[in-house]
């Protein structure tokens, strides 16, 4: 009887689910789309090297968010990188490094300051960073590798093989390099959440690295780096690895005496970043959410107001109801019922109007899609709990009608 | 059948007994609709209520009908004391002893004629399966098989209230009170329903209307006078009743054979 009632006034009960429908697509779509849209940074970050570390010394006082890739004291020497290389658990680790440029020219043009980061050839291997064209330059040669936008960012665009010209800022002394390979956009740790695709320089620590500093532990003139790059046998091994990693480092390290006070080691994987960024992102859906949320509470009221309407609609009928026997209890479960119903359509609704909204968007957008199934059930229970609280006080009034004015009422 | 009892509660065979029935409306002062009813309905009797507007008689079936509970006195129900019930329990009688037929017929717009009459079983958690089964046999003894599926506003007058009679059935009740059954009717289909109520009556059911038309009133077997809340004098008809001719029964034909037929069976 219920469903009749729904049925038999389309307009009014598709405008009243209207509100629960709008309530539990937004809710869905914002959620979908936080969720991609989380993935999506996760992947621009940590894409499949996930079992990577970064090994620095900075300063406690910087953000929460760790900085990779750039960055920290330079105070790891050869010594700490061929060490670190022995822990058990690492698989590789290369030094990084950074060259600060005034100015780089390619034939007529030039672009000032650029950050030139110095490794070893494995250095995008082990980053999982993609040379789309080209190939990765050797040590000891004066060959640069540049990732798209950086190949972009002079007048002319930049191919395999051509050569640019560094001067460093420190001594003005220009560097004559080959470009042999273009790295893919790939971006390092947060700078991906505030930047796009920033135009940056790979070269090897030979020829173009002179930081040295004396190695305490060997009583030799070595380079020095500010960061060493680590990958872990598996990603199961990361954890112990880092603690081993640490351990070597604040104990045995020339790193541990040539920091300065204040600094501290930290070993950063990707796993940490991630972590952070999700509790970043999800504070925003969270946020989006409750204005969504917002909305649900509007088409309760919706559903109590029209609920409530149809009561005083039809006292008549409760009136004959109650006459031929329905019991108060049969009467407010009638009543009950129809909003129940009314919500359910409307979260079920809702819920496929909001995965419709949220795969539009991710497409729109370009973002991988991300459905979270539990919000589905959530909104399923939610529609009939709506539909209760808005129900239950026109049920109960409904009930309450006295059955000689019911059946006197015209 | 003797329509005679001195007042004294309920006997063995009185469907309905009031005893001191008072009622008394407060509206602002207190009105007193009701005072000091006392009444029998023996089972299986045919009793008409008359009484001009405001005399109390549709306060007395609302009273009948548990739908309303008096100030003083007590109301036995086919053996049961109505008078200090819940909401509930009332409900329950409501739905198990007493059938309503209206003047203004007070079908559910929304469902069909067998919906209509099935729906007091559904308070009853009676299984569907048997709700509609005795719907249907009931639609076909008040000669509307062939309009089970059909809403209220698809019938005539008379055909609604056959409908309405044949819910007031369903739960096989102890008395049916019919409130000006024909009020709402012309004199054809009028004539149509009191055929009906005779053909109940005949089969021994207990009959209890209300009515201010004196030629509807002599249907009964006996016609209780209400005045300014009173009961004014009890009229036996006895040979004198009113009973509809079997002449008219066949001059109205076609519609009417499948209940003639119905009864028998």
């Amino acid at each position: 009887m219920s469903w009749r009632s729904i049925v038999g006034h389309k307009l009014r009960s598709t405008l009243t689910t209207l509100g629960v429908i709008i309530g539990v697509a937004a809710v869905i779509a914002f959620v979908t789309l936080g969720a991609s849209l989380q993935a999506d940074i996760v992947n621009t970050i940590a894409g499949n090297n996930q079992d990577v570390m970064y090994v620095s010394a900075s300063s406690q006082t910087q953000g929460d968010i760790p900085q990779l890739g750039q960055g920290g004291q330079a105070v790891f020497t050869q010594y700490d990188t061929a060490q670190i290389r022995q822990i058990q658990g690492v698989q590789a680790a290369v030094p990084v490094g950074g060259i600060a440029t005034a100015q780089v020219q390619y034939r007529n043009d030039s672009v000032g300051r650029q950050w030139v980061t110095v490794s070893r050839p494995q250095y995008f291997q082990l980053k999982g960073q993609r040379i789309v064209e080209g190939r990765s330059y050797r040590p000891g040669q004066r060959e640069v590798v540049l990732n798209r936008p950086a190949a972009r960012m002079f007048a002319e665009n930049v191919t395999v093989g051509e050569n640019i010209t560094l001067v460093k800022a420190a001594n003005g002394q220009p560097i004559n390099a080959t470009v042999v390979g273009i790295a893919e956009a790939s971006q390092d740790g947060a700078g991906a959440l505030t930047n796009g695709a920033q135009p940056s320089i790979y070269a090897p620590t030979d020829p173009f690295y002179e930081r040295t500093v004396i190695s305490p532990n060997t009583d030799e003139q070595q380079r020095v780096y500010s960061q060493i790059l680590v990958s872990a046998v598996s990603i199961q091994e990361i954890e112990p690895t880092q603690g081993r990693i640490i351990s070597y480092l604040t104990d045995r390290s020339d790193a541990r005496v040539l920091k300065a006070e204040g600094y501290q080691f930290e070993v950063t994987t990707y796993d940490q970043l991630v972590d952070q960024i999700r509790q970043v992102s999800s504070t925003f859906t969270a946020y989006i959410t409750g204005i969504a949320v917002i909305s649900l509470v509007v088409g309760a009221i919706g559903i109590a107001n029209i609920m409530l309407v149809s009561v005083t609609e039809r006292t008549r009928e409760i009136g004959i109801m109650k006459a031929v026997g329905a019991k108060r209890r049969d009467i407010m479960q009638l009543f009950l019922l129809e909003a129940i119903l009314l919500g359910l359509f409307g979260s079920v609704f809702g819920a496929l109007v909001g995965i419709s909204g949220g795969y539009a968007a991710t497409v729109l957008i370009d973002l991988p899609l991300r459905i979270r199934p539990l919000w589905f059930v959530v909104a399923v229970v939610v529609g009939p709990l709506v539909g209760v609280f808005a129900g239950l006080y026109p049920a109960w009034s409904a009930s309450t009608v006295d059955p000689i004015d019911a059946l006197r009422h015209e | 059948m003797d329509a005679h009892t001195d007042g004294e509660g309920s006997t063995e065979d009185a469907v309905v007994s009031l005893s001191g029935v008072y009622k008394v409306y407060e509206l602002g002062e207190p009105v007193p609709v009701l005072d000091d009813v006392s009444l029998d309905v023996p089972r299986g009797s045919y009793t008409s209520i008359m009484g001009p507007s405001g005399s109390g008689k549709s306060t007395l079936l609302n009273l009948i009908g548990c739908l309303d509970t008096p100030t003083a006195g007590e109301i036995y129900i086919d053996g049961t004391n109505v008078t200090k019930l819940s909401d509930a329990e009332r409900a329950m009688v409501r739905g198990e002893k007493i059938g309503f037929v209206f003047q203004t017929f007070n079908l559910m717009p929304r469902l069909t004629a067998l919906e209509n009459v099935a729906m007091p079983l559904s308070f009853r958690n009676v299984p569907r399966e048997e709700r509609t089964k005795r719907a249907k046999s009931l639609l076909a003894d008040v000669g509307l098989a062939d309009r089970v599926d059909h809403k209220p506003t698809e019938l005539s007058g008379g055909q609604r209230q056959r409908v309405a009679v044949a819910r007031a059935l369903v739960n096989d009740p102890a008395i049916i009170l019919a409130d000006e059954p024909t009020g709402s009717l012309d004199s054809e289909t009028s004539r149509q329903i009191m055929r009906l109520l005779e053909a109940l009556y005949q089969r021994g059911n207990t009959i209890l209307m209300v009515t201010h038309e004196r030629d509807i009133a002599e249907h009964g077997e006996r016609i209780v006078h209400v005045l300014d809340g009173e009961i004014e004098r009890i009229e036996q008809l006895g040979e004198s009743r009113r009973t509809p001719s079997v002449d008219e029964d066949a001059a109205s034909a076609g519609e009417d054979a499948p209940e003639g037929e119905a009864w028998t069976s």
